[in-house]
């Protein structure tokens, strides 16, 4: 018997059909083409026919093993820099705490592409290292131990203020209970707080791999000189460079998406399985020790890090940014504003660019924001069947690297028997963004809708209110707070967002990072420092100012 | 409660409600007139929650009619949804949406009639003057008291003057003596609004001081539907009798020379013609005697001041697994004083026995 019951709510079916364009379509399509190498000719022949031959190359077995090479070299040394720092941090009073805080956020700041452009304008031969010390170091930059060890500058935050938090919460809760029934503070450490601090250690640890074997602009920028391919690069390199071979590219994607999937999946596992953090309030720092004679020593290895991580790169950037020419080495004659000047005299495209990235950055803010909002709702709030499908569709991404979107946005949209098609429009890549920065307004949205108790929902439909209107009366304020957080957060990295760029971008629009990436190639290295370091500052202040903004309006809960 | 829908302000009709394969609600069939208080009263997970959400449209039955003022709601071929029944309703929780100000939850269900302007306005301070939070208009409801928020959400469910008004356990998270001042307070307001209400409660005395129709209810069934007082003299059920607290039951056996309980004696006492009886002895059905001159004999174990006389709790001597009876006494008992308990037969309630009759 079928029984009426409510229509389905109008926000879950929008959700679930932003949802299979932004997410299911790209994937779909990478699927099809690896399963059928005829696809781009309309024609489902030879199914199976490439993946078989290509499982079995050797090359990409090689490639694989050197992305799981890279992302364990840059766990393993993440953790390495990383924990000492935060445990230190966490259990004594470290000088000027904050202000490393806030030195190690920068690295998040800095694109990676970026930050390693500066490392090569410092290590490379007459780099700035060489004017200054009179050696370089390019033949340990252009290296495996030179790419992992850029890569660990710029993803070892994640792990550090990921243990220094759980560290502080468990040993502040749970570490002096274990004093009170008599152990001595080193066993409190060895039995309870590690322990405990364990499955955060894991979860960031997963995290920084998930990142590591997606990364696109390291291993571009240096690997290639080293000889050293990843997934990532190789893949770009189908797509990209004559012969264009689209199911290899689709199936070195299916690879790079079962690997990330899978850190992402246990990722998951480990931090619901066992998780400490989430149930404990505010560490307090009351019960911090002092360093005694170690003081000196835990300074100098922060100094060291965060010169290393922030210092520098920013330095170089700058430097580069401000040289007349890059021949003309570190002198004050050679400095000037003149890459600034070309840049806002818009002689290079720079202006063009800078306005096409802002205006993408916004929009996918807009679209990412709306479609996190009601896919968290219809997976949380709604009662509705198959949200378990929508589930899968927001989880999806966290597992799609960028260059793997870009892939399937190519093929899905590429195909010559579409009518209409937003291919080679700039409208490719808001898509492109949307679908890899969606798991963001998602987490923040999800999260929201957890805290929100099911009957404010219900009071709005009892008193008159339909769902959409619940929706945006009741709903949307109450979590508009996190949702506008994850929102300039995607605004941040949409708009210096590289390897999907360079991939899908139609000739004749440029977007910062491929303004950037393309100024190196050519040579104007001061340009393209001087658009990053714009780039840098506008992505930084926006959101603080909005965030400042918000803050003076006071709480909006 | 047959067919005839008219002139009942609520009426549900075979309701079934399952979650998968656990069936929440089994059967339901209740109905009330206008200007009547339904009392739902039950323990937690007796499905009496549910009934109410499907009431208000905020869920929607496995199977079976739902239909308010004569107008159907939900039926196999119909589901209306919650905005469109025109209910009010207080929740558990309060519900309070903490982005709006007092008055702003108050509008809402103005707002969403599309009342505006001076009438909303006046509407609101009129149902906020109502439950004497006027001065409270432009406060954020979390800087209210619970009792007061309280008062919120009882303004913001009759605000709109919906003739039926829904309530779900509203007191349950409000300290007792704060308990009993809104209990006589939501009644006065029930009486003096003419309203007809629904209201949730695992709360006997409120359900017995609120309403005209109490429906206990057990395991996804009514077990009993009645008014107040049928339902204290005449329980249906040993079950009824033990969740309305009425007394202790016990189980007694019949042989030759009459009721005996745990293998004593108790004399004829009436009673069933069967072998074997349960039996609801209410505090009112004992007197306390000299310890050695009755067949029921016990020891004090504790003794509590309540309103005028000491509630008693006397644990019986007769019983093989501990069994405590309730007695009301004037003079203050002492604990362990072993005291003689006297049976009066003409105020015990008989039941059948439970399937399984204990044998002592």
């Amino acid at each position: 018997m079928a029984r009426a019951r409510e229509a389905v709510s109008p926000s879950v079916v929008i959700a679930a059909a932003g949802l299979v364009v932004v997410v299911a379509v790209p994937f779909l399509f990478i699927l099809l083409q690896a399963v059928f190498p005829h696809l781009g000719r309309g024609s489902l022949a030879a199914p199976f026919s490439a993946l078989a031959g290509a499982l079995g190359d050797p090359k990409l077995i090689g490639m694989t093993g050197n992305t799981l090479l890279l992302g364990l070299l840059v766990v393993v040394l993440s953790a390495l820099i990383a924990v000492p720092l935060a445990v230190a941090r966490a259990l004594f009073r470290v000088p000027g705490a904050v202000i490393w805080d806030v030195l190690f956020l920068i690295p998040f700041m800095i694109p990676p592409y970026i930050a390693v452009l500066g490392w090569i304008m410092t290590l490379q031969p007459r780099g700035y290292l060489e004017q200054l010390a009179g050696f370089d170091l390019a033949a340990f930059l252009f290296s495996v131990p030179g790419i992992v060890f850029v890569m660990t500058l710029n993803t070892f935050p994640v792990v550090y203020f990921a243990v220094s938090r759980t560290v502080e919460t468990v040993g502040s809760r749970y570490a002096d209970v274990a004093r009170v029934f008599g152990a001595s503070p080193l066993r409190a450490f060895w039995r309870v707080t590690l322990p405990l601090s364990t499955p955060g250690l894991a979860a960031s640890l997963l995290l920084v791999f998930a990142m590591s074997i997606e990364e696109y602009g390291t291993p571009a920028a240096l690997g290639r000189r080293a000889g050293f391919d990843v997934l990532v690069t190789a893949i770009d390199l189908r797509v990209s460079d004559w012969p264009i071979d689209l199911p290899g590219a689709a199936i070195l994607s299916l690879v790079l998406v079962i690997l990330s999937f899978g850190a992402f999946l246990l990722q998951r596992w480990i931090l619901t399985r066992r998780s400490y953090e989430a149930t404990t309030g505010k560490p307090q720092d009351a019960a911090k020790r002092d360093l005694g004679v170690w003081k000196f020593p835990v300074l100098a290895l922060f100094a060291a890090v965060a010169v290393a991580a922030t210092g520098l790169p920013l330095l170089a950037i700058l430097a580069t940014a401000l040289s007349r020419t890059i021949s003309g080495g570190l002198t004050l004659a050679n400095l000037d504003l003149s890459n600034f000047s070309a840049i806002l005299g818009d002689t290079t495209g720079a202006l063009k660019a800078l306005g096409t990235s802002l205006s993408l950055g916004v929009a996918a803010a807009l679209v990412t924001g709306l479609l996190g909002a009601l896919s968290a709702y219809a997976v949380v709030k709604s009662k509705v069947r198959g949200r378990g499908v929508l589930d899968v569709l927001t989880i999806l991404p966290n597992a799609l690297p960028g260059i793997v979107v870009a892939v399937g946005l190519i093929l899905a949209w590429n195909q010559p028997w579409l009518p209409v098609t937003p291919y080679n429009t700039a409208l490719i890549l808001l898509l492109a963004y949307c679908c890899i920065l969606l798991p963001q307004p998602v987490r923040y949205a999800t999260a929201a809708f957890h805290q929100i108790g099911d009957n404010l929902e219900a009071a709005a439909r009892v008193f008159g209110a339909s769902p959409l209107v619940a929706f945006r009366r009741i709903l949307l304020p109450l979590i508009a707070p996190s949702l506008l957080a994850a929102m300039l957060l995607v605004f941040a990295v949409a708009t210096r967002e590289l390897v999907a760029s360079v991939v899908v971008a139609p000739v004749g629009v440029s977007t910062i990072s491929t303004y950037i990436w393309r100024q190196f190639e050519q040579g104007s290295v001061g340009l393209g420092m001087a658009m990053a370091f714009i780039t840098i500052l506008i992505t930084t202040a926006l959101p603080l100012i909005v965030l400042s903004l918000m803050g003076r309006r006071g709480n909006l809960l | 409660m047959t067919g005839d829908r008219a002139g009942n302000a609520i009426s549900a009709r075979q309701i079934y409600m399952a979650y998968g394969k656990t069936e929440v609600l089994r059967g339901i069939d209740v109905s009330m007139p206008q200007g009547q208080t339904l009392a739902l009263l039950g323990p937690s997970g007796c499905g009496k929650t549910t009934l109410l959400r499907l009431v208000a449209g905020l869920l929607s039955p496995t199977s079976g009619e739902i239909a308010i003022d004569g107008q159907m709601v939900a039926c196999p071929s119909l589901f209306v949804p919650p905005e469109k029944r025109g209910l009010g309703m207080v929740f558990q929780d309060y519900a309070l949406w903490p982005h709006l100000s007092v008055a702003g939850n108050v509008a809402f269900p103005l707002e969403m009639a599309g009342i505006n302007g001076a009438e909303r306005q006046a509407r609101v301070k009129a149902a906020l003057d109502r439950v004497g939070l006027s001065a409270m208009a432009d406060r954020s409801p979390s800087a209210l008291s619970g009792g007061q928020q309280q008062r919120v959400a009882i303004a913001r469910a009759i605000v709109a003057e919906p003739r039926i008004v829904l309530f779900d356990e509203p007191l349950s998270n409000l300290d007792r003596e704060l308990r009993e001042t809104m209990v006589a307070e939501l009644g006065a307001l029930i009486r003096g609004l003419g309203l007809t209400a629904i209201y949730v409660t695992h709360d006997q005395s409120e359900a017995l001081t609120l309403a005209d129709q109490v429906a206990v209810m057990e395991a996804g069934q009514i077990a009993q539907l009645a008014a107040p007082e049928d339902l204290v003299e005449h329980p249906a059920s040993p079950k009824v009798a033990e969740f309305l607290r009425l007394g202790a039951v016990l189980s007694l056996t019949r042989d030759t020379g009459g009721w005996s309980y745990g293998g004593h004696a108790l004399g004829p006492m009436g009673g069933p013609e069967a072998s074997a009886a349960e039996v609801l002895v209410t505090p009112r059905a004992l007197r306390i005697a000299d310890f050695g001159t009755t067949a029921l004999s016990g020891e004090v174990m504790a003794v509590q001041y309540r309103d005028t006389a000491y509630a008693v709790t006397v644990r019986l001597n007769q019983a093989a697994p501990a069994q405590t009876v309730q007695i009301s006494s004037d003079t203050r008992m002492r604990l362990g004083e072993r005291i003689g308990l006297e049976i009066v037969s003409d105020r015990l309630r008989w039941f059948p026995a439970r399937t399984q009759a204990p044998v002592h």
